[in-house]
């Protein structure tokens, strides 16, 4: 049994050689996509190429990154995840509800990344066992977390601070994890995402889980007939998910440091899919990189501080920001064409 | 077409009636139905239809729908979508219309809910409008904050914290909605007046709170000689002034917003927000169903001013939590 999973991974390992040159050329492209734009800005507005600046992008990016690594398991898999924007508010607001309530910090946090699992857990088994295709399991759950995020608070902000009942020493870390900075230059929140990031490309690069991620997502007929366990793999994909929108949506309430059950994250998915997509990850599966994850979500951070610094009136930056989707995503479908 | 037209005509033939926004019983052909329960002594069942039930004000409007049913003795059912959505108010809306006695709505939308504010009417059912007025529909009457008003009053408290001088950006949270360009309007129209207050734009920030901390970011650094922020709506209020308390930017930059969020008291009890106006939601709420009870026992309704309220750090401790 052991062997056969071994030389499975081994196929895999063989089939993915090939596949990472190419991938290597689409992380090019996401790559001088970013840096054309960038190039643009510094020369259309003297704010855009300071380092408080560049620091600002580097902290507004890191939620919707630190979302997209974990969207990159999910799609590379073969799934996707439309309830992340509801983990994100549901756990953020656990957190702080509890921790308002004078819960210690690391329980508060447990309780919140719990349930971001659990959330995981059942998108998993309602898309594999439940077979249950992902786009409905999702979509429903993102309904129904969000649901239970507006009963549980009756609609009203949870405010994050010491009049509301937070122990001074808990809302002092927890504070430093949204708003501190590291050496007091980097935003903490850049951190978490440079961490997260960093592990994520481990595992998914050198981790026979990782290898099993892409396996799965490329042929699961393949996967499983190589003894890979199709379910499992998925399953832990999105509960890796569910892991990261709940620390992101801890991290938001954080740094903010109040959220509404209404508005905490809406739409937020969309966001996700889109950064990672534009980073290179398919949505039919079996292919994606952390590194272009990470291009991508530059891309749109970038995109998005830019629009707002020259002035762009806020219904153009709208359209401004799906003509980039399309175009990133374009460039990199027709250059590969003409390359194979 | 023609039809579509000709009703146009009416309708617009009406208008002048109506702009004095006075109604009475007599003149409203009351549905069969409803008659029939007001002269059997039953309930009557009233609908109030906000915007957004899952909002930070909605458990206030909820609040005063509640108080007022029960100081009225009727049934009150306080409804609507979660997240603005016009199509789930109006389907809802629908939905309930055939058990309705009485409707008092908060339009997602002016051009959306106005036929449907108009159709409810034709079937004999009473209907005001609260918290956000539908001017376009044939409503009886509105209670609420007269949104043009208190943009109007916005800007005025911001020329006073700014002494008559300096950059302003607007900052909305939804800069095509109704309530928005209202208050924008207001707001726009009292800063012109002050010969050394300039403009400088409107930041449409998204509704998510995360969102709209960093658009306001990255606008302050974008122009740099801005001196006043002012908010149209709950929250970009809050997060105005925490962008000033983290950029220890009070002396440079003051914050004139709306509504009395937790945050918000604290930060005007900090300083780093001049000014807030509140809109009274429990009220709102409370005048939703009372004007329609006091419709349907024959007494003429007025549009209803439910009031600004203006706290400075001068008067915020009346409403600060113990």
């Amino acid at each position: 049994m052991a062997d056969t999973v071994r030389s499975g991974a081994r196929a895999a390992a063989a089939g993915r050689f090939e596949l990472s040159r190419l991938l290597r050329v689409r992380e090019a492209g996401v790559f001088i996509a970013l840096v054309v734009i960038c190039l643009f800005l510094t020369f259309a507005t003297d704010a855009f190429l300071t380092s408080l600046n560049l620091l600002n992008i580097g902290r507004q990016v890191s939620l919707l990154g630190i979302m997209a690594v974990g969207m990159t398991f999910v799609l590379i898999s073969g799934e996707v995840d439309l309830s992340v924007g509801s983990t994100y508010a549901f756990s953020g607001l656990v957190t702080g509800m509890l921790i308002i309530a004078g819960c210690g910090l690391l329980p508060a946090l447990a309780v919140g990344l719990f349930a971001g699992a659990v959330i995981g857990v059942i998108n998993g088994i309602l898309s594999t066992y439940g077979r249950l295709p992902s786009l409905i399991a999702t979509l429903g759950m993102l309904s129904i977390v969000r649901g239970a995020a507006l009963i549980l608070t009756n609609g009203q902000p949870v405010t994050v601070n010491a009049r509301n009942g937070a122990l001074p020493d808990v809302l002092e870390t927890f504070s430093f994890m949204g708003q501190g900075y590291l050496f007091s230059v980097i935003p903490m929140q850049l951190v978490f995402f440079a961490i997260i990031a960093v592990l994520a490309w481990l595992v998914l690069s050198y981790s026979n889980f990782g290898f099993r991620v892409y396996a799965v997502g490329g042929s699961a007929k393949a996967a499983r007939v190589s003894g890979i366990s199709v379910n499992t793999v998925k399953i832990w994909a999105f509960v890796l998910m569910g892991l990261l929108a709940a620390f992101a949506g801890i991290l938001s309430l954080a740094f903010l440091p109040s959220g509404q059950a209404g508005r905490t994250g809406l739409g937020l998915e969309l966001d996700v899919i889109a950064a990672t997509i534009v980073g290179g990850a398919s949505l039919s599966g079996g292919e994606g990189t952390i590194l272009g994850t990470i291009l991508g979500v530059l891309i749109i951070g970038v995109m998005r501080n830019g629009l707002v610094l020259m002035g762009v009136s806020p219904f153009v930056q709208e359209l401004m920001i799906g003509l980039v989707i399309i175009i990133a995503v374009g460039i990199d479908k027709w250059t590969t064409r003409r390359a194979t | 077409m023609k039809i579509r037209h000709i009703i146009l005509a009416a309708a617009l033939s009406l208008l002048p009636a109506l702009a004095h926004a006075e109604a009475k019983l007599a003149d409203f052909s009351l549905a069969d139905r409803i008659k029939a329960k007001i002269a059997a002594g039953q309930p009557l069942d009233i609908y109030v239809s906000y915007h957004d039930v899952s909002n930070e004000f909605a458990p206030f409007m909820k609040a005063g729908v509640q108080r007022a049913a029960t100081s009225d003795k009727v049934n009150a059912q306080f409804i609507g979508p979660v997240g603005a959505d016009a199509d789930g108010q109006i389907s809802e809306i629908e939905t309930l219309m055939s058990k309705m006695d009485g409707l008092a709505i908060s339009s997602v939308s002016t051009d959306a809910l106005a036929p449907l504010i108009d159709k409810v009417i034709a079937a004999g059912i009473p209907v005001v409008t609260f918290n956000t007025d539908n001017p376009e529909s044939k409503r009886l009457a509105f209670a609420g904050q007269d949104l043009v008003q208190s943009g109007r009053e916005a800007g005025k408290l911001m020329a006073k914290v700014l002494g008559g001088k300096g950059k302003v950006m607007i900052t909305t949270i939804d800069a095509a909605a109704q309530w928005s360009l209202d208050r924008e309007k207001g707001a726009r129209e009292a800063l012109k007046a002050e010969p050394g207050i300039e403009v400088v734009s409107t930041l449409n920030t998204g509704t998510d709170p995360q969102k709209i901390y960093s658009a306001i970011e990255n606008a302050m650094l974008a122009n740099p000689s801005i001196s006043g922020v002012l908010s149209l709506e709950c929250c970009s209020t809050p997060a105005a002034g925490t962008w000033v308390e983290r950029n220890k930017a009070a002396d440079k930059v003051k914050v004139v917003g709306f509504d009395l969020l937790d945050q918000t008291v604290q930060l005007v009890q900090s300083g780093d927000v001049q000014a807030t106006i509140d809109q009274a939601p429990e009220k709102q709420g409370f005048a939703a169903v009372d004007l329609i009870v006091q419709f349907l026992k024959g007494q003429t309704i007025e549009n209803l001013d439910t009031g600004v309220g203006v706290y400075t750090k001068e008067n915020i401790a009346e409403v600060a939590k113990k």
